[in-house]
């Protein structure tokens, strides 16, 4: 009973890990870069959705405009750096990208935008029933989070295997210049890749937020790491990989911490994982190559 | 159809094309012959958008395309069967097919798979195979068939019979030299002068960056220097 409780509940970590890592997955399969920044726009996800949602009190409507602004901030992040990089050793992209993420967190905690204090995101479950079996048991939050990734994640599901666009970003992340020499509008493409990818992060953002009902100007800064983590266990630019990596280190980490927890902090855990798992399979559970 | 004037491409500091002119008409099949490293694949990176030039122009259909993105040429009627094939190697044979025909409707994409079945049936046999797993023959045939399937005007093609058993060079060859009654123009890069002048209308020699030669396929062929560089004698 403890045992399925304690899955269930990693479960729910791993939604939001694999809402985040989603979107990394997808911008490193088409431009080959590690996307630190990813981690203001799951900020500025949840900011823009505790916004919305003292304004308007409807939980939908603000998830929606979250992650719509979130897709257009992570579009705006490319157009502004990567756009010019892409040509550039890879290590140009990352430096930026790390200036980047500095920068946003930094301004996101002037006071004109979210201060350095934290705000309540009182959503609750959004409306939605708790669930309570023999086994196991579900919040309303749970559950709020485990409906919203899993539409989100089956909207991606199509997007990728049924569309135009979805085999342009594979195209791509095999071979960029030999998909712009069948058609593919490279900078279209790309663009549509960032704002799908970023607007998992912003959503990502809204469920951490109400999970924990709090949003602060620097809780990108685990996310960061954590989600990075998570692709390269999963092997890079695969996305079912950085969904069962994201499922092993919430795992893990849900029942590691409550054995030994006391010695070592849940986040130390998720790298002691990487490193173990580095030493067994350096390309990552489903790494190409 | 294509005019190339006075092109000068640089990598960096290297200067690999001095100043080529050619040009490529209606439904003409045109072979660019050299040796290794003479800069032909250079000349068609940068018809197809993958190099720029830093001098001279490359014309389609009378528009000057130096500037355009590579999908802006293929909009236009390029498309290119590149050195090794360059398959998108984890997708389908179906996939890549579909690729090829990015910019065109459902519709005519099912249409045009057709045809290219037909050129090539291996490849409908094949076609829910991952293109890494082809052999290497069956590979430039479905980059061929890539090619194929966004209906270009100018297909430009690079060293194709590289790495190929003899008999696939004569099958694709001979795939190549049908594509004009389509209305397809061909720009061949090749090093295997000899399989290339029996089908070819039209052929130019660059050595190290400079057209040295140009003419019908016969002449060269013909042609004492072209025998002795290039035909064995």
């Amino acid at each position: 009973m403890l045992l399925l409780q304690n899955l269930s509940n990693a479960l729910i970590l791993a939604c939001t890990y694999i809402l985040m890592a989603a979107g990394l997955t997808m911008v490193y399969g088409v431009l080959k870069v590690l996307h630190i920044a990813h981690a203001s726009v799951y900020t500025v996800g949840a900011f823009v959705g505790v916004l919305a949602f003292t304004r308007l009190g409807n939980f939908w409507v603000a998830l929606a405009i979250a992650m719509f602004v979130s897709g257009i901030f992570g579009v705006l992040i490319y157009r502004s750096t990567y756009f010019y990089l892409l040509n550039s050793p890879r290590t140009v992209p990352l430096i930026a990208s790390v200036g980047m993420f500095v920068m946003f967190t930094d301004l996101l905690q002037k006071p004109f935008l979210m201060g350095a204090y934290q705000r309540a995101f009182p959503a609750g479950g959004a409306g939605l029933p708790a669930v309570k079996t023999a086994l196991f048991s579900f919040t309303a939050k749970q559950v709020l989070i485990l409906l919203v990734t899993v539409i989100l994640l089956a909207i991606v599901y199509v997007i990728l295997t049924r569309t135009k666009l979805g085999l342009s970003w594979q195209a791509a992340s095999m071979d960029r210049d030999m998909a712009s020499a069948v058609g593919v509008n490279l900078n279209q493409s790309i663009a549509a890749n960032f704002f799908l990818g970023s607007a998992l992060a912003g959503a990502a953002g809204v469920l951490v937020g109400v999970y924990n009902n709090s949003v602060f100007a620097t809780m990108g800064d685990l996310p960061s790491y954590k989600a990075f983590i998570i692709i390269v266990l999963g092997g890079m630019g695969s996305l079912p990989g950085a969904i069962l990596a994201s499922l092993i280190l919430a795992i893990v980490e849900n029942f590691l911490v409550a054995s030994i927890g006391y010695v070592l902090p849940r986040d130390s855990i998720a790298f002691l994982v990487l490193i173990l798992m580095l030493m067994f399979r350096p390309n990552g559970l489903l790494g190409r190559e | 159809m294509l005019t190339i004037e006075n092109l000068y491409v640089r990598y960096g500091q290297i200067e690999v094309l001095h100043g080529v002119s050619l040009d490529v008409g209606e439904s003409e099949i045109v072979a660019v012959l050299g040796a290794n490293g003479a800069g032909k694949s250079t000349l068609i990176k940068t018809i197809i958008g993958w190099a720029r030039p830093a001098k001279g122009e490359c014309r389609l259909n009378g528009e000057v395309i130096n500037a355009l993105p590579a999908w802006e040429r293929v909009k236009r009627g390029l498309a290119i069967v590149p050195e090794s094939g360059r398959l998108f190697r984890e997708l389908s044979v179906e996939d890549n097919l579909r690729l090829g025909a990015y910019l065109r409707e459902e519709q005519e994409t099912k249409k045009q798979m057709e045809v290219v079945f037909n050129l090539f049936p291996i490849l409908a046999e094949r076609r829910k195979q991952i293109a890494k797993t082809l052999s290497g023959g069956e590979q430039q045939m479905l980059a061929i068939g890539r090619a194929m399937m966004s209906n270009p005007r100018l297909l430009l093609i690079d060293e194709v019979s590289m790495g190929l058993m003899p008999i696939l060079v004569k099958r694709v060859f001979q795939v190549i030299q049908e594509l004009p009654q389509h209305q397809v123009s061909v720009l061949l890069v090749e090093q295997n002068a000899f399989e290339a002048l029996k089908i070819v209308h039209r052929a130019y020699v660059l050595e190290n960056g400079h057209i040295v030669l140009e003419g019908k396929a016969q002449e060269l062929a013909d042609n004492p220097l072209v025998k002795a560089a290039y035909l064995g004698g």
